[in-house]
């Protein structure tokens, strides 16, 4: 099978029009984040308290916000996470300026205050952890083991952590009855659950909290990382092949990069770590691209010796497009799969690989070559006028 | 057969059997990373002030005593450990040579200078550097302890950095995050002090008896208020004596017991050295009241009615899992200073659990429809492919096993991408295998040809790949660091499977063959 024949497309001819369009494109992204609503760092980057929380009913997002709000810890944001059937919700609040610290304990406080105040002093079995349980069975002994302590831990721990890996799996208990479906337990144990535990509105999925001190080093790191790596393939393209080129390479990759900043600008997307890694991960994918490009520009000038730049560079994108198609189809399918099922979690990583693949292919077809022979004809240009220079002084 | 081809079929054969052989079993060879298997992710700072300023004061009033015990009164000092250094007044009459002798017995690393009417003393910079650096290796080891105590499943505790404040604590699969960081983060250091005064209802009441004024060598505690039944009503003040009897340091062990009425509390046993010293304290201090502080709170300040020689208990309003909390991080030992949460992120088992699933999944549909492609696009070519791309794989979880590299989240990430990106090395040799076939050449020539032209373009393009992956691991973090290496590991073995692996194939199945008329591409 084959979908691309061989092609003779005059892809340089139309560079200044590819070059307007990007222009375009790179122009509306940096005006989203300069005069829109700008990048929405994630709490890796911003710091804060983000706290992900599942609830057994469809929760009232303005009683959540209100509750939140006795904080005092300016607007918290309040999202959906994941699939609303799910009910799952995100919320994140800042850290007071400069201050250090946690705010789990007290969001969750706050939580249970609202949403658990019917719960007396019965032990909650969406909150609490496997050794708080094992302590409580201890202390009930239902099944009369009446021995030393750690007989009897051994003997309610596997019990304890049996009912935690039922909440593990079904994200949260909604009703006592669940205890039945545990086979694990003992019929003694099971009936003094019931009496003394009983079921909070919700359960703890995740929390993260990240102090001013951690996320700037963390800011500096990612932007390091990003420079270090453009610079690194930078001087590589240089040695393998010439300077226009490196300049050319990694010139479609600022091209890249920013349209996809861009793109999370407009969609206000978190930037997190993962972000950086996926933004980094493209940065890879499309420098890959633009070397195969220039690999057979570099094979065809070896071989034909004096051809005309322009000319040999079209006939050598078009030698390679149908590479540079099914590659970017085959990894397009597998990235686009990572959107549709791969979860919140990893949603946006897949978001940036996708608008950075499509961005990414279309550079190193449109964006590379015409910077390389740009950069080429300026370098002949100041070689020439330095050899008439020379001449000029003889 | 011939040799070359036989040699390399055994070269693939041992590569493959070590991968499977380090891989199995897969469930203990790869490790999930927190963010997948659920669990704590703490990074903590010590606050190593904390230790300088405490070295400060135990010199300053070593100091007094020492010169009190000579008879040369000084005033109180001013304590300055920013600059590393605190100021004792001394009045201009004294004796200046037996007090410089007592400096140079007892403050010897101090660095000090004599002023008009006050002295300073300052701890040499190295000398602070070292007391830091001890401050973070004994907050280690202690919170090592504590965790080590507390019974949690491969721990990861380490400093950050080789002279850093910071340290790293990782526990997989604990599901309780206030309780671990209390547990952690408690100073815990336990004190018996002699109480000159208290306790009183306020501040003032309590100095009322001394003349408004706090001695130099003391200081003013405060605990809880009790009625009869063990709750708390109020705040009590007591003066107690700063320089402590014992401290947590010199404890043999600590075990939850109960008190007189029942109560949940911990009961202490003292190593031999302070037991002797207690014993002797108690035994000359008959119906005066002790203070038990902890973490500069009195807990109790019990009547002494005799001579006690190496126990003592602690009593507040614990519950059963306090009690048992507060023993175990005695046991452990007290912290060298405080610290500062600077870093937290728990993943709830279930949040991790859905990912794994459906990372997987998405994994697994994104590998199928590669195959797929591959095989109607390039036939039996495409075939050939595929079982290359399995084998990276195989080479690729072989290889997190073989270095011990988590697996997290955004790393699945990384293998279902290594997946998209593997199959890029053998369309570049198939669509360059083709168009020497469309030149003209025979299929072994063009196979040649193929294979050693795209060759040169694989190795730049997945060396810059590699540049990009190199830099994430350096500057990454957790979970990114992980992606980073599957990353970096998918493109070498993407290199030997795709370029290696294929070419040994089709030599396979071209070697029965004198002549090839067609190859399926």
């Amino acid at each position: 099978m084959r979908i691309i024949k061989e092609t003779h497309f005059p892809f340089l001819s139309y560079r200044w029009i590819a070059i307007g369009i990007s222009m375009t494109l790179i122009l509306l992204g940096l005006a989203a984040i300069i005069f829109g609503k700008g990048l929405n760092l994630g709490i890796d980057f911003a710091g804060g308290t983000q706290v992900t929380i599942k609830f057994h009913q469809k929760p009232d997002l303005n009683r959540l916000r209100k509750t939140i709000a006795r904080l005092g810890l300016g607007a918290p944001v309040i999202q959906r996470f994941d699939e609303p059937t799910k009910h799952e919700i995100l919320i994140r609040v800042e850290n007071p300026k400069g201050k250090e610290g946690d705010f789990t304990r007290p969001i969750l406080d706050l939580l249970n205050k609202e949403y658990n105040g019917n719960l007396g002093k019965a032990f909650d079995l969406n909150t609490g952890g496997v050794r708080e349980l094992t302590h409580l069975l201890i202390q009930l002994d239902p099944d009369h083991v009446a021995a030393d302590p750690e007989t009897m831990a051994s003997h309610y721990q596997p019990m304890a952590a049996a009912v935690m890996t039922y909440r593990k799996d079904a994200g949260i208990f909604s009703s006592l009855k669940e205890l039945d479906s545990i086979p694990k337990l003992s019929a003694p144990v099971r009936a003094a659950l019931k009496q003394h535990c009983a079921v909070g509105t919700f359960s703890l999925l995740g929390a993260q909290s990240v102090g001013p001190a951690v996320g700037s080093d963390l800011r500096e790191k990612a932007t390091l990382a990003v420079v270090f790596s453009l610079l690194g393939m930078l001087i590589y393209i240089w040695i393998r092949f010439q300077l226009p080129y490196g300049i050319g390479a990694v010139g479609a990759l600022f091209h890249d990069v920013l349209i996809t900043l861009g793109a999370l600008a407009i969609t206000q997307r978190e930037i997190n770590l993962p972000t950086i890694a996926a933004l980094l991960t493209l940065v890879g994918y499309s420098v890959n691209d633009t070397v195969v490009v220039f690999d057979r520009v570099r094979e065809n000038l070896r071989l034909t010796r004096g051809a005309e730049l322009q000319g040999l560079m079209d006939e050598s994108i078009n030698q390679t497009l149908s590479r540079t198609l099914i590659t970017s189809g085959t990894t397009l399918m597998v990235v686009i799969t990572l959107y549709l099922f791969g979860g919140d979690v990893i949603n946006t990583f897949a978001f940036v690989l996708l608008v950075g693949i499509i961005v990414g292919t279309y550079s190193s077809i449109f964006i590379a070559s015409p910077i390389a022979l740009g950069a080429t004809r300026f370098r002949n240009k100041m070689k020439r006028r330095r050899r008439e220079g020379r001449r000029r002084k003889r | 057969m011939d040799k070359k081809l036989l040699w390399r079929i055994v070269l693939i054969v041992a590569v493959l059997v070590v991968s499977i052989v380090g891989l199995y079993p897969p469930a203990q060879k790869i490790h999930l990373g927190l963010d997948l298997r659920g669990g704590i992710h703490l990074v903590l700072r010590v606050n190593t002030g904390d230790a300088i300023k405490a070295e400060l004061d135990n010199a300053s009033q070593l100091l007094i005593s020492q010169a009190e015990a000579k008879g040369i009164k000084l005033g109180d000092p001013k304590i300055e450990p920013k600059a590393l250094r605190f100021v004792v007044p001394v009045p201009l009459n004294v004796n200046r040579d037996a007090l410089r002798q007592i400096i140079k017995d007892n403050l010897a690393q101090y660095k000090w200078s004599s002023g008009v009417g006050e002295w300073t003393f300052t701890l040499p910079k190295n000398i602070a550097r070292r007391m830091r650096d001890r401050a973070v290796k004994e907050a280690l080891n202690t919170i090592r302890n504590r965790v080590d105590q507390f019974g949690v499943s491969e721990p990861r505790i380490q400093r950050q950095g080789i002279e850093g404040d910071r340290i790293l604590v990782q526990l997989p699969g604990v599901d309780d995050p206030g309780r671990v960081k209390d547990l952690i983060g408690r100073t815990a250091l336990l004190e018996l002090k002699e109480v000159i005064a208290g306790p009183a209802s306020s501040r003032q009441a309590l100095l009322a008896k001394t003349g408004g004024q706090v001695p130099p060598d003391a200081e003013v505690l405060t605990g809880d208020q009790k009625d009869i039944d063990g709750n708390v009503i109020g705040k009590e003040y007591y003066l107690v004596r700063r320089a402590a009897i014992v401290s947590g340091r010199e404890l043999r062990s600590a075990r939850r017991s109960q008190d007189q009425y029942g109560q949940p509390a911990v009961q202490f046993t003292l190593v031999p050295s302070a037991a002797h010293k207690f014993a002797q304290f108690t035994g000359s201090h008959i119906g005066t009241n002790l203070a038990i502080v902890l973490d500069n709170k009195v807990m109790s300040a019990p009547v002494i009615h005799g001579q006690i020689s190496d126990q003592g208990i602690i009593q507040g309003s614990f519950s059963v899992q306090e009690a048992e909390d507060l023993a175990l991080v005695l046991r452990a030992g007290a912290l060298p200073a405080s610290i500062t949460y600077l870093e937290e992120r728990t993943v709830g088992p279930s949040l991790g659990h859905d990912s794994v699933v459906r990372g997987i999944r998405a994994g697994i549909s994104g590998l199928i429809i590669v195959i797929v492609f591959m095989l109607v696009y390039y036939k039996w070519s495409g075939l050939n492919a595929d079982v290359a791309l399995l084998m990276n794989l195989v080479l690729l979880m072989g290889a997190m096993a073989y270095f011990g590299a988590t697996l997290t989240l955004p790393g699945i990430a990384g293998v279902i991408l290594t997946i998209g990106m593997a199959v890029d090395a053998n369309v570049l040799i198939f669509e360059r295998v083709r168009e020497e076939l469309a030149l003209g050449k025979t299929v072994r020539s063009a196979l040649d040809a193929g294979f050693s032209r795209a060759f040169g373009t694989i190795l730049d393009a997945n060396l810059t790949t590699l540049i990009a992956a190199l830099f994430l691991f350096q500057f990454g973090t957790g979970p990114v660091k992980g992606f980073a290496v599957t990353l970096s590991i998918g493109i070498l073995a993407s290199m030997f499977t795709a370029v290696f692996v294929s070419r040994t194939l089709y030599m396979i199945v071209l070697a029965k063959k004198d002549r090839v008329e067609s190859l399926s591409i």
